[in-house]
């Protein structure tokens, strides 16, 4: 009858501008019911990632909110009671990594510091890359969390997914 | 022209007389002068006579005057467009009037109409509204009247056509159980089953926990339910006026989603099929129940499901609840349809051997009056079958004698009236003579009946029969629940046991903490002020808080709440004005924690003067400490 496992669950926001393969980087490793035309019509589609850690089940929700590089429409009530937030970039759109920068600093002003990680997308695409190391580097250095990912080969995904987990759970 | 020419103008223009103004005298005059004029011989002469000959101008003023003056007039009418419109004004109702029965006036019309409604329309609709209220309103009316009528006659018609197996059955049912068909019908058609019970927290939109029936399919319930919180917000979000209401009801086809929104969590059933009302407070009930029983665990939930199975269980209540289907809604043979037919053709087949039966008819008329009597003894039998039926009634003895009925035995006072039942059979209550012997029947339903009386249950208590046994939910007081224990205990062997585990006692959980909270505090005073000491504004605060979340809290428990605040005073001074000291400190403290919103209702004002010190003794310290309003929380 009772078919909820007995897990952990977090509510996690995902968030980026516009085309950053924000919806690309979860969809191939994520459960999923719902249809990607939730986004755009309700602003938000949620899928979860299960993951063991130690022994112990934790889901992560993931809201994947609309974001758009106009930040006007973005619906500040999905937010209500994450956990923890991740952001995505493309990597070779420096514009992007400013968008990720004012969508952290507005989740900051609503929901106060919550556990975020950075993910800097296109990671197979390095050649074509515009966003400097040196600029990750700083943003490392003031304790952001950033992680070069790659929604095509999958590199980083999986990793980025279990720490941010460890985090909001522990 | 001659003479002659003249003689006969003159002869024209003289007779008759009129009494037009023209001096013909003078005008025949000038004409014959004027034919002097032009004889041959004069033509020199004529030749030498002026172009304008102020004679002819003359002549055009003596016949034509009038008409010149008209013209005039008409012309300055033409010219003027005020005057104009005025003319046209005048006649234009009668021309329209003529023109009416020419179909190209209605032709040429229609446009120019058609543009000033468009521009009446949008410079003031409501003009054209209140022009057309009266008319459309009552064509609404008309139409929605028809169509209801015709609904209910299409329903009615199926209804009486449905002269089916099943059909019978519910007429019989009907009027049996004395309600009318139509409500028949909605009991049996109203079928429905909940198919999933989530309760969903409302912050994070997490699962707290769900429970589904044993044959429904579903999703991945977390993210169910996320979604369903995402849409709530959504639809909260684009829709102004919606910002404290949550979406109550979604409706799919033949899947509805009813929400019932508790302080923390939403619980959302998925129901398919054509649930009645009633389920809205049964779901309402388990929101408030289960707030009631792990507030603090819902207030804090951050995602760990783990120990929450209580809440589990109340939501499988939720996922049985359904209302089945009587039978397969396979349609019925149409049994009385060919009853009917066959007894057409039997009738056809008498009617040919009538001439027989006639001169049998001594005979026949003998088998009618035992066939009558036949038919009166299996009703009797019928009637005291289904007497034997009725709970809280037993039938020892029933007889048919000399067109006489008489039926004996036992009758709770609870149980319906057998006088009633037999007439209901068809019986005449006139021919009926019954001997009844009070008992008490053990029941359920009537052992519940008694129960709700001798109980008398408080507003929070539900009595109700499950699985034969008598279950008390709610919460209640320690007294009430003595008082239902020792009374359980004196119910009869044999018959529904009254379980009372599942009543809270409210002076336990969550309202015993706030009350300790609440009874904590104390507010002090200088010696002789009325007025609290400064500096205990945080204090009068978070006891305003406290006494606001116990109203509410005892308001969803259907609690009755008292908090009593008593004044003290310490043992200087006269024991009459430290009484009313204590009690002026008292009302006090109440007007500050109602200026913080709190209830006065809740409140009761009490003083104590110096009899209720706190310290003994006579030292700064003990009196100080004794100059205090004291807080006590009672509940019924």
């Amino acid at each position: 009858m009772n078919m909820m496992p007995q897990a952990l669950q977090k509510k996690v926001c995902v968030l980026g501008g516009f085309s950053v393969g924000k919806t690309s980087l979860i969809r191939r490793y994520v459960e999923s019911i719902f249809s990607e035309s939730y986004i755009t019509t309700v602003g938000v589609k949620i899928d979860k990632k299960t993951l063991d850690l130690a022994g112990r089940l934790v889901s992560l929700i993931l809201w994947d909110v609309a974001g758009e590089d106009d930040m006007a429409s973005f619906r500040m009530t999905y937010l209500r009671g994450a956990a923890g937030y991740l952001l995505v970039a493309d990597g070779t759109r420096p514009a992007t990594l400013d968008v990720a920068l004012s969508l952290r600093e507005r989740v900051e002003a609503a929901c106060g510091p919550l556990p975020c990680a950075l993910l800097v997308n296109k990671n197979d695409l390095t050649e074509e890359w515009t966003i400097s190391g040196t600029d990750l580097e700083g943003l490392r250095q003031k304790g952001w969390w950033v992680r070069p990912t790659s929604a095509r080969t999958g590199e980083g995904v999986e990793d980025a997914f279990k720490d941010l987990a460890v985090r909001v759970s522990s | 022209m001659s003479t002659s020419a003249a003689v006969t103008l003159r002869d024209l223009l003289s007779p008759p007389p009129s009494a037009d103004g023209i001096d013909r005298k003078a005008l025949a005059g000038l004409l014959v002068e004027l034919a002097h004029n032009v004889k041959p011989e004069q033509a020199p002469a004529v030749e030498g006579v002026p172009r304008v000959d102020l004679r002819l101008d003359e002549l055009r003023r003596l016949v034509l005057g009038r008409e010149i003056e008209l013209l005039a007039r008409l012309g300055a009418v033409i010219e003027d467009p005020e005057q104009l419109a005025a003319a046209v004004g005048r006649v234009l109702p009668t021309a329209v009037a003529h023109a009416t029965a020419d179909e190209r006036l209605g032709q040429v019309l229609t446009p120019a109409f058609e543009k000033a409604t468009q521009s009446s329309i949008r410079s003031n609709p409501r003009t054209l509204i209140n022009i057309l209220y009266p008319l459309i309103v009552p064509a609404i009316r008309k139409a929605i009247g028809e169509t209801i009528d015709d609904t209910f006659q299409s329903l009615n018609e199926s209804l009486k056509a449905s002269l089916t197996w099943r059909g019978l059955k519910w007429r019989f049912e009907a009027w049996r159980t004395g309600t009318t068909f139509a409500e028949t019908v909605l009991k049996h058609t109203l079928v429905y089953q909940v198919e999933h019970a989530f309760l969903i927290h409302h912050h994070t939109g997490l699962l707290i926990a769900h429970a589904a029936a044993e044959n429904a399919a579903s999703q991945d319930p977390q993210l169910v339910s996320s979604m369903l919180i995402a849409i709530q917000d959504f639809v909260r979000d684009s829709f102004t006026g919606a910002e404290q209401q949550g979406l109550d009801t979604l409706r799919l086809g033949e899947l509805r989603l009813w929400s019932e929104r508790g302080p923390f969590a939403t619980l959302v059933a998925v129901i398919r099929g054509n649930p009645p009302e009633e389920l809205h407070a049964t779901l309402s009930r388990v929101v408030s129940q289960i707030h009631a029983e792990r507030r603090q665990v819902l207030e804090s939930f951050d995602g760990d499901t783990s120990g929450l199975g209580d809440i589990e269980a109340h939501l499988a209540e939720c996922a049985a609840l359904r209302q089945q289907s009587t039978k397969s809604a396979r349609r019925g043979f149409p049994w009385l349809v060919a009853a009917v037919g066959v007894m057409l053709l039997m009738l056809a087949g008498a009617g040919g051997t009538w001439w027989w039966q006639e001169t049998e008819a001594r005979q026949a008329e003998q088998r009618a009056w035992a066939a009558a009597r036949q038919a009166e003894q299996r009703l009797w039998a019928d009637a005291v079958a289904r007497l034997k039926t009725v709970p809280g009634i037993v039938v020892t003895e029933s007889d048919m004698r000399d067109g006489k009925f008489s039926v004996a035995g036992l009758r709770d006072p609870l149980a319906a009236d057998p006088g009633q039942v037999l007439e209901r059979a068809g019986v005449d209550p006139a021919r009926v003579v019954g001997r009844w012997v009070p008992y008490q029947s053990l029941d359920p339903e009537f052992a519940l009946q008694r129960l709700q009386v001798s109980l008398d249950p408080p507003p929070a208590i539900r009595l109700s029969l499950e699985n034969g046994r008598i279950v008390a939910r709610g919460s209640a007081s320690s007294t009430w629940l003595e008082r239902a224990q020792s009374v359980g205990r004196m119910l009869p062997a044999g018959g529904p046991e009254l379980d009372l585990s599942q009543v809270l006692d409210p002076n336990h959980g969550a309202i015993a903490k706030l009350r300790d909270a609440i009874e904590s505090h104390e507010i002090h005073f200088n010696s002789n002020e009325p007025l609290p000491s400064p500096g205990q504004d945080a204090v009068l605060d978070q006891l305003a808080a406290e006494l606001k979340e116990l109203a509410s809290l005892s308001a969803l428990l259907r609690v009755n709440t008292r908090v009593t605040l008593t004044g003290h005073s310490d043992d200087t001074g006269r024991g009459t004005f430290n009484l009313s000291l204590s009690m002026a400190r008292a009302g006090v403290v109440l007007t500050m924690v109602k200026k913080r919103g709190v209830d006065p209702n809740l409140l009761i004002v009490n003083g104590s003067g110096p009899l209720e010190p706190l310290q003994s003794g006579s030292t700064d310290a003990a009196r100080s400490a004794n100059r205090r309003v004291s807080f006590a929380v009672g509940t019924e």
